[in-house]
């Protein structure tokens, strides 16, 4: 069955149909009968854990599961052929619950999150992980770094332990024992499950914070987390629905945006269905999202052809899957201005839009593209060696785009205009002409190394201001002030 | 009342008085024996007279039950030869089992001395020995395990002993104490097993299978 978000996204005249359907108006309710959950055995647990983990058996009491009778067995159920499965007090458990236990009775949240890049967020790093988490440091990072936000690829060894390589983890795109991928407790804390907590902005920033994304930092800049943190009591963060404009009004938080219900739009698990560019790539790209007919999604390039619902396209992961959907840029942008719409006016919306592209497309096109087009001449012309970082501009070229890039990026999309600027473009800038060029001639030669910045930058023509040297402005002492007359000095007490 | 001749004399001859004394005498001696077999043959000395229990022996000395804070060592026999002379006993003779088939390893059959195969086999061990433990109630934990004397260290530990534990027997709980850890036999997977002793071994995939074929 097609969610309705995905509808809303995906088709024409979309959010009519939206309209016409009984859509849940917060997080999608769960709508099984009681029949589904209070497992047999799940109460027996709490007597002992809580003694033995007062903590979490505390949570547990204090949650909505525990109201309605949703247990321990619940959750840990397991059978004794799954991979994970221990006996623990003579039953048959999982230490692990995985996205598919909870999809057991959240099923769209379950639906949703599956193929977002939320939940492919391991094959999102599967190739630079080798690079800097084994040779530039060490594979302790990858447990201890790394998989902590993107998920490890849980092993279970021979004895039934989970490998403490890859465990503990809540990456939010763990590969887990059942072929799941995700983490719900990567956002709602286990084992208290509260909405409100979920809802805050903290529930993102474990993950969404430090140079190369720092979310947490840039939504706390921007008027959004000046009224949240002003107005956080009039979030009504506990609400059993959550629709912005119509529950709370006080000021957004990232699940406002990228997730939430907002007047006629739907919530949705899939975080990223209503993001149009990729922002955290060298160069930013407008993107397609193929939905296929089993759930898996693909964010496809728009300088690729969007494929037609039906037809057979390759998945990330390699295999072929049918397509069901493409939502197209236009429909994510549609998608996420809609949330801006419940508080500010088309034209501030639309205007907003534009000088955030107008930041992404001056990052392509003056420094993105073309540093990447000099790295791949350097390593075309055997000036650098394949591996990555052993080289000081292979340093420079990451943090160009990863660290500062990104920043920048992110800081024009949620309005703090520090991180777009002094943290992210004028690093950019910095980092460009004052260290990249550089080593460009320093690995390559002088002659050589200006031959390839010129093929480069020529015709970029926010690079012309080089072939001005004599232009002048006051900012750094110029021009110099005139000597002054040497009698003066005889002159004074 | 005159006895019948073919009644043996109950009077106390000096042949009689003999065989009491003797039989008495080679009784003690017996019982005393047996004491001292089962004691001595309980003792990690005389397991590990047998090349394979250097492996169990080896993971014995790393556990607590080996080295423990209090100074209370458990040997091998506290945990796995049944208190009393005759089930000792009994228990010993079973043991020799065990013998036989480590002398038979040396000819046909797995070789429990190479350390490959001792741990393919390690699950069956354990299976068997804690169907031995819930048998008898986890009776030889309790020769020095008291209920009622444990504190533990976490404030609840007594708690959880006392209310928790009813109907259980240590062994429910406490596995996996002294030797390599192995899961419970519902939950047990031979392949995933395999995988791991010949990932810990550097042995090639598939040698695990062929191995306990043999």
């Amino acid at each position: 069955m097609s969610h309705p978000l995905r509808s809303a996204v995906v088709f024409p005249c979309a959010l009519v149909v939206a309209l016409l359907l009984p859509t849940p108006a917060g997080a999608a309710k769960v709508t099984l009968d009681k029949s589904h959950w209070g497992h047999e055995v799940g109460e027996k647990c709490v007597s002992c854990h809580q003694k033995a983990s007062a903590g979490l058996t505390k949570q547990w009491e204090d949650s909505v599961h525990a109201k309605v009778g949703v247990n321990c067995m619940d959750c840990h159920q397991a059978e004794a052929k799954d991979a994970d499965a221990i006996t623990h007090e003579g039953y048959v458990i999982a230490t692990v619950v995985s996205p598919k236990d909870c999809g057991r009775c959240h099923t769209t949240e379950l639906a949703e999150h599956q193929g977002s890049v939320h939940a492919e967020a391991v094959s999102l790093i599967q190739d630079k992980v080798p690079s800097l988490a084994h040779t530039l440091t060490g594979v302790a990072m990858e447990a201890a770094g790394c998989a902590q936000c993107h998920g490890s690829v849980l092993k279970v060894r021979g004895d039934g332990t989970l490998d403490p390589s890859t465990w503990p983890n809540s990456g939010i795109g763990r590969i887990n024992p059942d072929g799941s991928k995700g983490s719900c407790s990567s956002c709602h804390g286990r084992h208290r499950f509260s909405k409100a907590q979920a809802r805050e902005p903290s529930a993102c920033v474990r993950c969404h914070f430090g140079p190369d994304s720092p979310d947490k930092e840039i939504y706390e800049a921007s008027k959004h987390g000046m009224l949240y943190a002003a107005q956080r009591d009039e979030m009504n963060l506990g609400s059993d629905t959550w629709v912005a404009g119509k529950d709370y009004s006080a000021a957004p938080t990232c699940v406002t945006c990228h997730m939430g219900a907002a007047g006629k739009l739907p919530p949705t698990h899939d975080v990223g269905m209503r993001n149009m560019w990729s922002l955290n790539t060298p160069v930013s790209q407008r993107q397609h999202l193929v939905v296929f007919e089993d759930g898996d999604k693909r964010e496809l390039p728009d300088s690729m052809e969007a494929p037609k619902r039906g037809t057979e396209m390759e998945k990330g992961n390699g295999t072929v899957g049918k397509v069901k959907a493409v939502a197209t840029p236009e429909r994510r942008r549609q998608a996420m201005s809609s949330v801006c719409l419940e508080c500010h006016s088309k034209p501030l919306v639309t205007d907003f839009m534009k000088q955030f592209d107008d930041v992404v497309l001056l990052f392509n096109e003056k420094f993105g593209a073309p540093a990447t087009a000099i790295m791949q001449d350097l390593y075309a012309r055997g000036v650098l060696t394949p591996q990555p970082f052993d080289e000081p501009i292979e340093f420079t070229y990451w943090e160009l785009w990863h660290d500062e890039g990104a920043r920048a990026r992110h800081g024009a999309a949620m309005a703090s205009p520090n991180h777009a600027w002094w943290e992210g473009m004028y690093l950019v800038g910095r980092n460009f002409y004052g260290k990249f060029l550089p080593q460009v001639r320093e690995a390559a030669g002088k002659a050589d190394g200006d031959a390839i910045i010129r093929k480069h930058l020529a015709d970029v023509a926010g690079h012309a201001w080089l072939a001005q040297p004599q232009r002048t402005n006051p900012i750094l002492g110029y021009p110099p002030k005139p000597a002054a007359p040497a009698a003066a000095e005889g002159t004074a007490p | 009342m005159t006895k019948p001749r073919w009644l043996p004399s109950l009077a106390l001859t000096r042949h009689v008085l003999f065989a009491i004394v003797a039989g008495g005498v080679a009784g003690v001696l017996f019982m005393v024996f047996l004491i001292e077999f089962d004691h001595y043959t309980s003792t990690a000395e005389f397991c590990t007279t047998c090349h394979s229990m250097k492996i169990a022996e080896n993971e014995y000395r790393q556990s607590a039950h080996y080295r423990s804070a209090s100074g209370v060592r458990a040997d091998c026999g506290h945990c796995h030869v049944s208190e009393g002379v005759f089930a000792a006993t009994w228990d010993h003779i079973k043991g020799a089992q065990d013998l036989l088939k480590e002398i038979k390893g040396k000819l046909v059959g797995p070789d429990y001395d190479d350390p490959v195969i001792n741990a393919l086999h390690a699950p069956e061990a354990a299976f068997a020995a804690r169907r031995q433990f819930r048998a008898n109630d986890s009776a030889n934990c309790k020769r020095c395990h008291v209920l009622d004397a444990v504190v533990g260290k976490r404030p609840d530990t007594a708690a959880i002993h006392r209310e928790d534990a009813k109907g259980k027997t240590c062994v429910d709980c406490h596995m996996n104490l002294v030797h390599r850890k192995v899961p419970d036999e519902r939950t047990f997977k031979r392949d995933a097993w395999n995988r791991m002793i010949e990932e810990e071994f550097g042995l090639a995939p598939g040698t695990a299978d062929r191995l306990m074929k043999e």
